[in-house]
């Protein structure tokens, strides 16, 4: 359908548009490509067609290298469209939330952000191999640059090992790949690299195979997510970053890892996955404490808000792992709700160190008494990220924990996770209460104290018109999303239950039956 | 015997418990409850609280500066209430459900996951709910008056969460599955973390507020962990289908596991962190941080009771598993005790009367713990107004005196002009917390008492006594605050706080306290008579038997989840038959329970009428004739190194806050910067950049492509992508025919 390939190209063209355009006017160009971009989503949405259901919308495909089986395919299940629609919808706000932050060399930070655009938009609608491959790490160039050129002070740092950490991670995600594209030419005898079939083709191969590719593909996304212990790029690289950075990295990028899992760890893996979702799980729960308690103890607002991604991924991870609809339904809309609440929490911060040059909780304090808009979208925030019923964040975590509590026993599905996992896991939540509702007692809450000196740049003392005009459609997801989450539920649980039918008896077990293996009792096969 | 053996026998005899002689009808059927959706009009009492939040943040957005917000907010929880009282009217057992709005409703092939807004309306939730907006609009009325001192700051913030609270507090009351129940658990938790840190810029009332929220954490992760566990067994999380497949018992045909023995200790757990019971207690006293009118509404007479609620609402997952019955029971006469103890020797009322909260609180699970959900019930009902009358009188106090709480420094209030009312209305709710004879405290405390020792239990007699002494210390307590503030000559001292304008201020060099003005005055005496009212329901007849003691709350109780622990099973000269014995250990037990040869109801009448006279007796004669005396029997005991540490610890809340931090914080606040240390210089120093630097080795072979611009990165970088992939498939190529072969 014409919808996707508008989505892809629109924000190409807007940054072609505002690399010959001239200073100010490119800021207003991207906003407007972006706003396109979000216009064209929503239309794509509208005409979506497979909503709820596990099909695939917006099909169509270009060949590029047919004699290897490559094609630029497009296509989406409901949980890439809403993921788009994560996208497509943040970046209007990042580009309104650089208004006045960023002065300097406009078009290409613009150009660069359109481009991220792109580049994230086609990692969601790929369907081939390849061409995710290409957006996957095309992400990554203009993320280093806005961090290396836009950033803070430790920005040289900050950049090159977000890029060489990442990057390595994905290569050997490539390789899991390739593997599977090369075993798939081996046994057909031609090469292809269409998603849909080298998924079909990965999960029928020996659980030995499928071990080594599931630990390269985990290596390569969880190093995106960032899981426990590959996570220690993120909070130099949310740091440093501008604050449309950071909120594109907390909002969009983090997701592609957890994203990757959906689409390629679960259904091309699964016995794979069966064995080593334990381990994954524990990783997730040492994740979810170690980085909340780390929170604790930071005086930096946005490293505490970055450690706090580690953290709140955790429990996404947990919930794909919990192998069941329940927690693999919690954990993307939790890759939804992270996205609309840690990136409004980036942009609390960014304005707050708009007015003050500072983000050290240490040497601020007492906003709500100058700044009580500000204030209030602070609290409000945090509560979404706290996770309070009522808001979009409870939702989600309390579905991933209840998949993973209940993975044991739910029926059909062979979670392997259980109680115990989400027993820990769960004691996040106080841990996280911990943090951010200190976070706010520091800054927010108690006696004013502002740095000496404060130049404001021009800025109200509050938030002006643009600022809230930035938060509010945020708010306005978080409360719809957290009142009426079955909208979001309704709409994947088609493609959620396809993912998982690999791990249904009635097929898995078959197969195993037939191949001989048990994997009940956990061993490889022959 | 199995497990599932063992459950199924406890099933049985629960179910032949409830009729002895065909005394109580089964008028609860073993049915799903009917949907009734033309009753949609009862969404109005969560719809209107919210309705005035939207109201009050318009008067926000506006910069309202009138009393605006406040009547709005009174105005909707007044609607609310009425709607609450004409649902009552219409009401008829058993309960019924309310659908609204969906909210999280999966299903998928063999189980589903509903919790959808839907209303459970049954007595229960209907005499929760109706005390909840009733005494909402009331404290939101007086507030109308205490916070106007703030107006045109702070004041539509409070009146906003104000409204927050009510609608969580009514959505924990009327949800018709423990999901809903948990977003008014949360919800509550967080309008008290806003409300105790309405005063934003003092630092105490931040950590406070903090703490609160926190503390509650803890107890909601209680409950969130019972919700899994239930849902996990039983496929369900809505009351009317769990209590239909606990009643019919069927399910432990095939249950085999160990779920059902937990489930009640981490309901037990949240209730003990939302109702501030050993060992989560320790945020409540904090509290008293926020206004007044939230301490006298939240802190006392509605939120903290949702802990009763819960565990009154999910009676029959403790009745399942009795010792978790019997914990309850011992950890709230523990509570009652050590809060009375602490309570006894603070010196700010207001903190008095937060430790008189948790003690009262310890009774009502007491009450639950020893099969007497009419009593802690009853008690909840009762507490709700002669709390909230004591801690609006304070509340009127600190008001008309700057802030002075210190009964040593306030003395003679009822010889003030202006201050008869705040007086007589406080010692109406001294008298009922001391459970002075036929007060309505003395009926519902007894009702919790007698059961201790009718009920079978480990210790329960050594609890019913502790109690009883505890009940001494309560008359006691009650009375100092009352003699010393109230009573004796006229003597004050103002507080160091001037609300803001300073009209009535120093600077005549005199104090004149600013006695309160109508709108206090009117709720003060309405609810100090509701506290002596709340006697009458006592002795209303019951609709549902004649045999069921205990009247209105009582019919109340027995038409909803609670009934498993109801009066009229035994008193009356009836024994209690075998089946009807309260502990399901003592099946061969018909002793007839008595207290010192007399039936315990009655003699309990006698014992608490003796044991809250002496109290009040000795708190006359130590804080009304003879105060030297007082103080010089304190100085006395201080300067006797080996009785000292008592009143000193007890002074000092037993030191349970300095343990705690000892014992969990300061580690953990180690642990946490051993842990970034870790991060920092292991993880990332040490493994990241240890790997990194091995390439930058390897790189140094490609020096000339490393020529410092970043922009060569890109090329750089697609020509080594092909390179490695290259590389890769060579290499997995050659890997596999050697694997393979």
């Amino acid at each position: 359908m014409i919808w996707g390939w508008i989505m892809l190209l629109l924000p190409i063209i807007g940054a072609l548009g505002v690399v010959v355009s001239s200073g100010r006017a490119a800021r207003s160009l991207a906003l407007w490509t972006s706003l396109a971009t979000f216009g064209a989503s929503i239309v794509a949405a509208v005409n979506f067609g497979v909503w709820g259901t596990g099909e695939f919308g917006l099909v169509s495909s270009i060949p590029w290298m047919s004699e290897v089986g490559i094609s630029i395919s497009i296509g989406a299940d409901s949980v890439s469209m809403m993921l788009v629609l994560l996208t497509t919808f943040l970046m209007p706000l990042a580009v309104l939330g650089s208004w006045t932050a960023v002065n300097e060399r406009l078009k290409e930070y613009y150009g660069w952000l359109l481009l991220i655009e792109t580049a994230m938009i086609g990692v969601f609608l790929a369907r081939d191999l390849v061409f995710f491959y290409v957006c996957f790490e095309f992400t990554l160039v203009p993320m280093y640059f806005l961090i290396a050129i836009y950033g803070g002070s430790g920005r040289a740092r900050a950049c090159v090992k977000f890029f060489l950490y990442t990057f390595t991670g994905s290569l050997i995600a490539l390789v899991g790949f390739l593997y599977v594209a090369w075993s798939n030419m081996e046994s057909t005898g031609q090469w292809s690299f269409d998603i849909a079939t080298l998924t079909t083709f990965a999960a029928g191969m020996p659980l030995a195979d499928q071990l080594w590719i599931l630990t390269a593909l985990v290596i390569g996304f969880a190093v995106k997510i960032p899981l426990f212990p590959v996570h220690t790029w993120l909070p130099l690289a949310h740091t440093e970053a501008p604050t449309a950075g950071s909120v594109i990295l907390a909002g969009v990028l983090l997701k592609l890892g957890t994203y990757g899992l959906y689409r390629f760890a679960l259904p091309m893996t699964p016995e794979a996955v069966v064995e080593w979702a334990p381990i994954l799980g524990i990783l997730s729960i040492v994740g979810i404490l170690y980085a909340g308690l780390i929170c604790w103890v930071q005086t930096d607002v946005k490293k505490l808000v970055a450690y706090s991604s580690v953290s709140h991924l955790g429990f996404c991870v947990l919930g794909i792992f919990a192998l069941n609809p329940m927690g693999l339904q919690g954990s993307v809309l939790y890759m939804i709700n992270h996205g609309l609440s840690t990136g409004a929490l980036f942009f609390l911060v960014g304005m707050m160190y708009e007015r003050y040059h500072t983000r050290d909780m240490d040497s601020i304090g007492g906003l709500a008494k100058r700044m009580p808009i500000w204030a209030f979208f602070m609290v409000f925030f945090v509560l979404a990220s706290v996770g309070l019923p009522g808001l979009n964040g409870f939702v989600s975590e309390f579905l991933c924990l209840l998949g993973t509590f209940a993975a044991g026993e739910s029926g059909s599905y062979p979670g392997v996770l259980g109680p115990w996992f989400a027993a820990f896991a769960a004691l996040g939540m106080i841990v996280a209460a911990m943090y951010l509702l200190i976070m706010v007692g520091k800054i927010v809450f108690g006696s004013l104290k502002e740095p000496a000196g404060t130049d404001r740049h021009g800025l109200s003392v509050d938030l002006n018109a643009r600022e809230i005009t930035v938060l509010v459609p945020l708010a306005v997801l978080c409360i719809l999303l957290g009142v009426q989450p079955w909208i979001a539920m309704d709409a994947m649980d088609g493609s959620v239950v396809e993912i998982l039918s690999v791990y249904q008896p009635s097929e898995v077990a078959q197969q195993m039956v037939d191949a001989g293996s048990a994997w009940v009792a956990g061993s490889p096969s022959p | 015997m199995t497990a599932a053996g063992l459950v199924n026998s406890m099933v049985l005899s629960l179910l032949d418990k409830a009729p002895p002689m065909g005394v109580i009808p089964d008028t609860v059927p073993v049915a799903e409850a009917a949907v009734r959706p033309e009753l949609w009009w009862a969404g109005l009492i969560l719809y209107l609280p919210l309705l005035s939040l939207v109201l009050c943040g318009l008067c926000a957005a506006f910069k309202v500066k009138t009393k605006l917000p406040a009547w709005l907010t009174t105005a909707s929880l007044l609607a609310s209430f009425v709607v609450s009282v004409m649902l009552y009217l219409n009401h008829e057992p058993p309960g019924y459900l309310v659908p609204l709005l969906s909210w999280i409703d999966l299903s998928w092939a063999g189980g589903d996951f509903v919790a959808n807004f839907t209303l459970y309306i049954d007595s229960l939730s209907l005499l929760w709910v109706m005390f909840v907006t009733g005494l909402g609009t009331l404290i939101t009325f007086y507030a109308s008056e205490y916070m106007e001192a703030d107006l045109g700051k702070g004041y539509t913030r409070f009146f906003a969460g104000v409204s927050v609270f009510l609608f969580a507090m009514v959505a924990l009351v009327l949800a018709d599955n423990l999901v809903m129940l948990y977003l008014g658990w949360e919800g509550v938790g967080f309008a008290s973390y806003w409300l105790i840190g309405y005063y934003y810029q003092r630092p105490a009332a931040v950590a406070a507020a903090k703490k609160a929220f926190i503390m509650n954490r803890i107890g909601d992760l209680g409950l969130a962990l019972a919700i899994y566990l239930i849902w996990s067994t039983f496929g369900t999380i809505q009351y009317d289908e769990l209590m239909v497949v606990l009643r019919e018992g069927s399910w432990a045909e095939s249950y085999e596991g160990w779920t059902i023995d937990v489930i009640p200790w981490f309901l037990m757990l949240a209730a003990f962190g939302k109702s501030a019971q050993i060992p989560l207690y320790v945020w409540l006293p904090d509290a008293m941080e926020g206004p007044t009118p939230v301490s006298a509404l939240i802190h006392a007479a509605t939120m903290v009771t949702a802990g009763i609620y819960l565990v009154a609402r999910t009676y029959e997952f403790f009745l399942l598993s009795p010792e978790s019955l019997h914990v309850v029971a011992w950890v709230g006469g523990l509570t009652a005790l050590l809060a009375a103890t602490i309570g006894m020797a603070q010196y700010d009322i207001k903190r008095i009367m937060a430790y008189s909260t948790v003690s009262q609180l310890g009774f009502m699970f007491l009450g639950l713990g020893v099969l007497s959900t009419y009593g802690a019930v009853y008690h909840v009902f009762t507490h709700a107004f002669f709390k909230a009358a004591l801690f609006l009188t304070c509340g009127a106090i600190m008001h008309g005196f700057a802030g002075q709480l210190d009964l040593r420094k306030l003395s003679g209030l009822i010889r003030i002009p202006g201050w008869r009312i705040t007086s007589i209305a406080m010692l109406i709710g001294c008298l009922a917390l001391a459970g002075f004879p036929l007060t309505s405290g003395y009926f519902s405390k007894d009702a919790i008492l007698a059961e201790a020792f009718v009920t079978q239990g480990p210790g329960f007699e050594a609890l019913g006594w502790m109690a009883i002494f505890t009940a001494f210390l309560t008359a006691y307590y009650t009375f100092r605050v009352w003699f010393r503030v109230c009573a004796g000559k006229v003597e004050y001292e103002p507080g160091d706080e001037h609300h803001g304008d300073d009209d009535h201020g120093h600077s005549d060099g005199h104090f004149h306290p600013h006695a309160p003005r109508f709108a206090m005055n009117f709720v003060m005496a309405v609810i100090a008579i509701g506290a002596m009212v709340a006697t009458v329901p006592y002795f209303l007849d019951t609709k549902a038997d004649e045999a069921l003691a205990g009247g209105w709350v009582a019919d109340m109780v027995h038409d909803s989840t609670a009934r498993g622990g109801l009066p009229g099973l035994d008193g009356h000269g009836q024994p209690i038959s075998e089946s009807g014995a309260h502990d399901h250990h003592d099946h061969d037990d018909h002793a007839h329970p008595t207290i010192l040869g007399m039936d315990p109801h009655f003699a309990m009448y006698i014992i608490s009428g003796v044991v809250g006279g002496l109290g009040l007796l000795l708190a006359a004669w130590l804080h009304l004739f003879r105060r030297q005396d007082a103080d010089r029997l304190r100085a006395a005991l201080m300067g006797r190194w080996w009785i000292a540490w008592l009143p000193r610890a007890m002074e000092r809340k037993w030191y349970v806050d300095e343990i705690y931090i000892g014992l969990v914080r300061a580690p953990l606040w180690v642990a946490s910067h051993l842990m970034y240390a870790f991060d920092r210089f292991l993880i990332d120093g040490v493994l990241v950049d240890g790997v990194a630097r091995i390439p930058r080795l390897v790189a140094r072979w490609f020096q000339p492509l490393h020529n410092g611009i970043i922009q060569s990165y890109a090329v750089t970088m697609a020509g080594g992508l092909a390179l490695i992939a290259l590389l890769m498939i060579l290499f997995l190529q050659f890997w596999n025919i050697g694997g393979g072969g």
